[in-house]
């Protein structure tokens, strides 16, 4: 790894752009050097690093070092895209891809991540001589508000239940902003100070104007985002509605766009992850002598068409399709089994339909967690590092906003569960407690194509969540028995871990080290906190306390609030259980509801856009 | 010595690589580049050019030898080259990249095969003039050698 700072004689902080700090990310070293000069050519300061992860780390070490980023979309430690939203999410810095691939998917797909620009390669001088607009937009918007705002906290993102105001989805507002940057530049003065923008770095490209529902950023705190998700799960995804889940949620200044807005992001997580886990499943494809790739394409969808009809990819609409860089549309869509969660991120199922899907699991298999003792980092360290998956993404939110939860080992085990063979994961679950390499065997895979639950054990082996969605939507019979025997949470668990075992049908319980393994597995995917007590109830390999340590989870969850998706993995399907009573008809629904919403609000509509379909589910 | 003659004969050299088809204008963009602060900033490029490019040609043909035929990672591979290439303005080397991507589209190796050989000559002309040309301007002196001549 190297990091190279380039020192700039003219460093005038405030005289943007002269001095202006950009971070620079590209693995090929010629690129890198050749940008690196261009942009002290600019008169900038310029800090250059070969490495994704090197990148992250330097921007979260201290997140007011840089002002702007510079990323390569391919690399070999992590997909660009995937860093592009970390950071987006994380610092709300403004972050410009690079490509040497200038195509519309790809473009479309930086956009989506919250790209604030997309250069092709090879990068000229006069392009970058104008980067600094984005920045400066950002920053007048900063100063204002905080001149508008007197107790605005820095930390605001760490502190639960702070000032909820909300960002206008990042995807949302980065387009719109980019659209109104010009504009905004000159109403810089009008920030409304209707809510406290806590954020240090305002880089909240709103319009000033109402007219891109301009509100201070809302910053989805731990805790924020555990109500959040609890009351889309009371709801069901496919009734969760922002004006309902605002009322649920009951939080003051939090208004319904806020909601819709973070709906929107959250789906597109949701989706992301299951499109992982249907590639990952349809990979292992151990029941279907199929070709690899054609599990990949159908994914999730094969799994959930052969349950129910109803999971047709065919709804997933273009638009959709296009975000996937390579030809996974189905997997993005494809997990509407897992009840919602949308398509794996578009970088990841380009990752794995352009490779060999085996190989992308290996890769996820092979990743070690470095000893960061950060899990929240670990975990998504080590996951975009392997497979750029979406949750990795999510994972990566998690170190800023949960410090409680997610031991990445754990959630490797989780991961690695589902991915193994039911009995192998198993014994990982339960032997391997601590920092075992993600392994996402595609065996377990094997598991969920055996109950025709292809997609749902992608899905798991990215993430918990995903398992439980998965698992969830798959066992009909199970999940109502377990619901009757179960404590709801264990119940989400034995769920998805009967799913998990092939032709398991009659044995949630049969297995209960493997199911109590593969619940704790991934109630701790889920929840870094709740991992810890997952493993324990796993290895005690009791039912009763695979069932205990759900409950437990389930009792975390609240703890748990993670940024996303692992909670919103477990709530989700325990809200869906509760919801529906756990009927499997009922969880296919769900997803498909899910998916359609997906469907709705990937076709660009922005945060309350997507209700409607759900809405009308 | 003779400077003049010496700074003719590489700015002959410069000319003749964009003439051929060798350079394009991206590698203005490097020449442009350097300046007081980089002196040497075309030659540096260049050479961890011809450093990247021979590490990931190695790899290639370790995929090819393999006869894996993981046309998918060659894919990968040969993007990054390309990557390389366009950065510093090596265009036919960059025309046989793209040529070797189709073939792993079509899924031919020999034609991958093919295609990687020409990669492979090109590379190494390029480098052999390369190398010439920073000689030259080494020996011609550092003065105004560097820059782009009137072109």
């Amino acid at each position: 790894m190297r990091v190279q700072e380039g020192i700039n004689s003219m460093a005038g902080a405030d005289q943007f752009p002269i001095g202006m700090r950009v971070l620079a990310v590209d693995d090929d070293p010629v690129c890198l050097k050749l940008l690196e000069n261009l942009l002290l050519r600019c008169q900038y300061h310029v800090t250059t690093t070969n490495q994704a992860v090197e990148a992250l780390k330097l921007l979260r070490e201290n997140k007011d070092r840089f002002d702007l980023v510079i990323s390569d979309v391919i690399m070999p430690d992590m997909d660009g895209f995937k860093l592009l939203e970390l950071v987006g999410l994380e610092m709300d810095l403004p972050v410009i891809m690079l490509s040497g691939n200038g195509g519309t998917e790809n473009v479309m797909k930086g956009i989506t991540h919250g790209a604030c620009d997309y250069l092709l390669k090879p990068v000229r001088l006069e392009e970058l001589k104008n980067i600094w607009q984005h920045v400066v937009r950002r920053k007048f918007r900063h100063r204002e508000r905080n001149t508008n705002l007197s107790t605005e906290d820095p930390e605001f993102d760490k502190l639960p239940n702070s000032n909820p105001s909300h960002a206008q989805g990042q995807h949302g507002q980065n387009s719109s902003s980019d659209n109104s940057g010009r504009y905004s530049k000159k109403r810089k003065d009008q920030n409304e100070p209707e809510e406290e923008d806590g954020e240090d770095n305002g880089y909240d490209n709103e319009e000033p104007d109402p007219s891109a529902q301009k509100k201070p950023r809302v910053v989805w705190s731990v805790e924020l985002h555990r109500k959040f998700v609890a009351a889309v799960n009371q709801l069901g995804i496919d009734k969760a509605v922002p004006k309902r889940i605002l009322e649920l949620m009951n939080v003051e200044k939090l208004t319904r766009e806020n909601v819709a807005s973070h709906l929107q992001k959250y789906r597109l997580y949701l989706k992301r992850l299951s499109a992982v886990a249907s590639q990952q499943a349809s990979l292992a494809a151990a029941f279907g002598a199929r070709d690899p790739s054609s599990y990949l394409r159908m994914g999730m969808f094969e799994g959930l068409q052969s349950y129910h009809p109803l999971a047709s990819s065919s709804q997933i609409p273009s638009s959709l399709t296009s975000f996937q860089a390579t030809g996974g549309p189905l997997l993005n869509r494809s997990n509407p089994a897992t009840l919602g969660l949308p398509g794996l991120s578009p970088s990841l199922s380009n990752n794995s339909l352009s490779s060999n899907p085996l190989n992308e699991l290996n890769k996820f298999q092979l990743v070690n967690l470095p000893g960061n003792s950060n899990h929240a980092n670990l975990l998504h360290d080590q996951l975009p590092s392997e497979l750029s998956f979406s949750n990795v993404t999510n994972n990566a939110l998690l170190p800023q906003t949960s410090q409680d939860c997610m031991q990445p080992r754990q959630s490797a085990v989780a991961a690695t569960s589902f991915h193994a063979k039911p009995i192998t994961f198993e014994n990982r679950c339960l032997t391997k407690a601590e920092n075992q390499s993600l392994e996402i065997p595609s065996s377990s895979n094997d598991i969920f194509l055996g109950r025709d639950i292809k997609c749902q054990s992608s899905i798991f082996n990215e993430e918990s969540k995903l398992l439980s969605f998965g698992g969830a939507s798959q066992n009909n019979t199970k999940l109502q028995w377990r619901q009757d025997d179960l404590h709801e949470s264990t119940l989400l668990l034995s769920s998805y871990l009967d799913s998990q075992l092939p032709n398991n049908s009659c044995n949630t319980m049969a297995d209960p080290v493997t199911i109590a393994a593969t619940g704790s597995g991934m109630v701790q995917g889920l929840n870094g906190g709740v991992f810890n007590q997952r493993e324990g109830v796993a290895t005690s390999g009791i039912i009763g306390s695979s069932i205990s340590g759900l409950t437990a989870m389930t009792n975390h969850d609240s703890q748990l609030k993670q940024r996303e998706e692992y909670n919103l993995g477990v709530q989700k399907v325990q809200g869906g259980y509760g919801s529906n009573g756990c009927s499997m008809d009922g969880l296919l629904n769900s997803v498909i509801k899910m998916e359609r919403d997906d469907i709705s609000y990937s076709d660009g509509d922005i945060g309350c856009d997507l209700y409607p379909l759900g809405a009308c589910m | 010595m003779d400077y003049v003659h010496l700074r003719r004969q590489a700015a002959s050299l410069r000319k003749g690589l964009f003439d051929q088809g060798y350079l394009d204008e991206q590698f203005y963009q490097l020449e442009d580049l350097q300046d007081d602060a980089s002196p040497n900033f075309v030659e540096e490029v260049v050479t961890l050019f011809f450093r990247d490019s021979a590490r990931l040609m190695a790899n290639i043909d370790q995929a090819l030898d393999k006869c894996v035929k993981d046309f998918n990672k060659l894919d990968v591979y040969m993007q990054q080259l390309k990557g390389s290439c366009t950065s510093i303005g090596a265009s036919r080397m960059k025309t046989e990249c793209t040529a070797f991507r189709e073939c792993c589209r079509d899924e031919n190796i020999e034609g991958c095969m093919r295609s990687f050989q020409k990669i492979k000559r090109e590379h190494s002309v390029l480098r052999q003039k390369l190398e010439s040309y920073f000689q030259l301007l080494r020996q011609a002196g550092p003065v105004e050698c560097a820059t782009r001549p009137n072109k």
